[in-house]
């Protein structure tokens, strides 16, 4: 949200659909054209996604970057939704050549450790779409001395609903699937494999990036109190504005054993430490 | 063909007087809806509004309500945020230098939980400077303590106004709920007992199920509808009100384009707040102020003021 003045910025642009398809049952891969101007995104950041000109549905969506590159002058703009209810319905029906009103990029996006030596993913359904750009960005930047390795646990309620795990296959040096039905991968919850693992990461030269349901956070920070490994962790909640002003985005988290105060997702976050959100 | 635009040429006027301050436009945020200001700043020059509204201030900061605080309603959204902000001494100290650097009217929104509450708060913003009106939130319906009970009767609203009154020499708006039966009788309470303008509606208070899972989609189970959904709800109203009172309206509800503001001003509001119409649209406010300017030179209309109130209920064919 800070130009090169450090000043904070107008960043609201439109975009133009150069694509939308249905990647995964009820789960879409939308690509935009934008404007020069828009801002080179950090992962985990996000995006208030509308339809122009219309009062119902009133909002525009957070949908966080699935990916981003930069063209001559223009930037390619990728997003990965999943049809949750009545506006990412009608996003999905949005054709090629259309517009879409594009606010961000917003919020603040994971803190990536150049020096890094392990990269751990852990993803919950949509929660591939920020891992997959963080990963790519991982990917883009030279390793450091030895190599890298990029490991990513990805769970999904079924083999139907798992989205994106080519491209992440295609990022990382190991993808481990789970489902809740045991149609692909082990039949469990991704942390499970996780939890099997975790011991033989390099302790101090580990990062753990997540992003999915609250289940798998709770889940995650209990985990991660036991044997701790340092984890970011990309937070979804319902958004009015995306800049701050409505504070319908807020989470809490604990001020001492008695006392909770609130954070906004969109702001503060959506990327916290995994044990600053009251997960209970 | 020739113009009949008895401006000559000029620029329309758009200065309104509210309650004895004088506003370059009549077109405002809605309390609630920009923060203190400074989320808005990247998109809107607060320059060019007619005043800026910040949220609701209290004594003592408050944390507001837990999560999920709002759900999308047709053409709408319910809110139950739970009237969280910073509290009136940090909203002077760390928020208020900020909103000093403008030149433009700050409008600050009161509550409380006591008349002594609504005094007292009224009373640090009256001594910080830099504030230039208050607007009293009697009808903040979300939190159980809160506004309600005090909007809802015209008594009540006639002693908070009058406690506010009493506190500070800034013109004193009172923001007035809809949730009531008649609310020309709260208005009129409101006028009597001092209010310089009145603004209204809050929101309408509503609720939103999840079948699947029969629960609430808000956990605080009710919460405050917004956006065009009330619209024709909340221009009724300031017709209703406008039509009684001496003092200037404020119309709020539901406006997210210079159309909805102007009903508004026709309907016999003074000037007008969008609130909600930001989220979707974060310079919605300055767009509105572009298309009053518009609508004023088409129609061949020298000062705002001259549309205010000129709604013809049975025009002659």
């Amino acid at each position: 949200m800070i130009d090169r003045n450090g000043e904070e910025m107008d960043r609201s642009a439109t975009g133009i659909v150069l694509s939308n398809r249905e990647a995964a049952p009820g789960h879409f891969h939308l690509a935009l054209g934008m404007p020069d101007f828009f801002a080179d995104p950090v992962p985990g950041q996000f995006l208030m996604v509308r339809i122009p000109d219309r009062v119902d549905p009133l909002l525009a969506r957070p949908l966080s970057v699935y990916g981003h590159a930069r063209q001559a002058e223009w930037s390619r703009l990728e997003l990965l939704y999943r049809v949750a209810g009545k506006g990412t319905a009608l996003l999905s029906e949005v054709e090629e050549g259309r517009t879409l009103q594009v606010l961000g990029p917003l919020g603040r996006g994971f803190r990536v450790v150049p020096e890094l030596r392990t990269v751990v993913l852990v993803a919950g359904g949509i929660g591939i779409a920020p891992l997959t750009f963080l990963a790519e960005r991982y990917r883009a930047l030279p390793s450091p001395a030895g190599k890298r390795e990029i490991v990513c646990y990805l769970g999904a309620r079924c083999a139907e609903a798992l989205v994106g795990l080519e491209r992440m296959e295609a990022l990382c040096s190991r993808v481990v699937v789970t489902t809740d039905d045991g149609t692909c991968g082990a039949c469990g919850i991704v942390t499970d494999p996780l939890e099997r693992d975790l011991p033989s990461f390099p302790a101090g030269d580990t990062m753990i990036y997540a992003c999915g349901p609250g289940a798998m956070f709770r889940c995650l920070a209990e985990m991660l109190r036991k044997a701790p490994v340092p984890c970011q962790v990309s937070v979804e909640e319902r958004m009015a504005c995306g800049l701050g002003a409505c504070l319908g985005c807020a989470i809490p988290v604990r001020q001492g054993p008695d006392a909770v105060s609130y954070v906004r997702v969109c702001k503060e976050g959506p990327v916290f430490d995994i044990h600053e959100p009251d997960w209970r | 063909m020739t113009s009949m635009n008895p401006t000559g040429g000029n620029p329309p006027s758009l200065a309104v007087n509210i309650g004895g301050l004088v506003l370059k436009n009549p077109v405002m945020p809605a309390s609630g809806t920009f923060g203190y200001g400074e989320e808005y700043a990247p998109f809107v020059d607060l320059n060019r509004l007619g005043a800026v509204v910040t949220k609701g201030l209290s004594l003592e900061p408050r944390a507001g309500n837990p999560p999920p605080r709002i759900m999308e309603t047709p053409a709408g959204m319910l809110n139950a945020v739970g009237l969280q902000n910073v509290g009136v001494r940090a909203f002077v100290a760390e928020k208020l230098p900020f909103l000093r650097g403008f030149d433009v009217p700050i409008i600050a929104n009161v509550f409380g939980e006591t008349l002594d509450e609504y005094a007292a708060v009224a009373e640090v913003l009256s001594r910080a400077g830099g504030v230039h009106a208050l607007e009293v939130n009697v009808s903040c319906p979300n939190v159980k303590k809160g506004g309600l009970s005090f909007g809802a009767r015209p008594d009540s609203v006639a002693e908070v106004t009058a406690a506010v009154r009493g506190s500070t020499d800034l013109p004193v708006i009172v923001k007035l709920t809809p949730n009531v039966t008649d609310i020309t009788e709260i208005a009129l309470a409101a006028e009597a007992a001092g209010a310089q303008a009145l603004s209204l509606i809050n929101t309408l208070l509503g609720m939103s199920v999840d079948v699947e899972r029969r629960v609430p989609h808000l956990h605080n189970v009710t919460g405050g509808l917004s956006g065009p959904a009330i619209r024709p709800v909340a221009l009724r109203m300031v017709w209703q009100v406008a039509g009684r009172v001496k003092v200037p309206v404020v119309g709020v509800g539901g406006i997210v384009d210079a159309e909805g503001a102007l009903e508004f001003l026709i309907a016999g509001a003074r000037a007008v707040q969008v609130g909600t119409g930001q989220f979707v649209n974060p310079r919605a406010t300055l767009d509105v102020v572009d298309g009053i300017a518009d609508y004023l030179e088409r129609h061949g209309i020298g000062d705002v003021g001259d549309l205010v109130g000129s709604l013809q209920c049975n025009p002659l064919p």
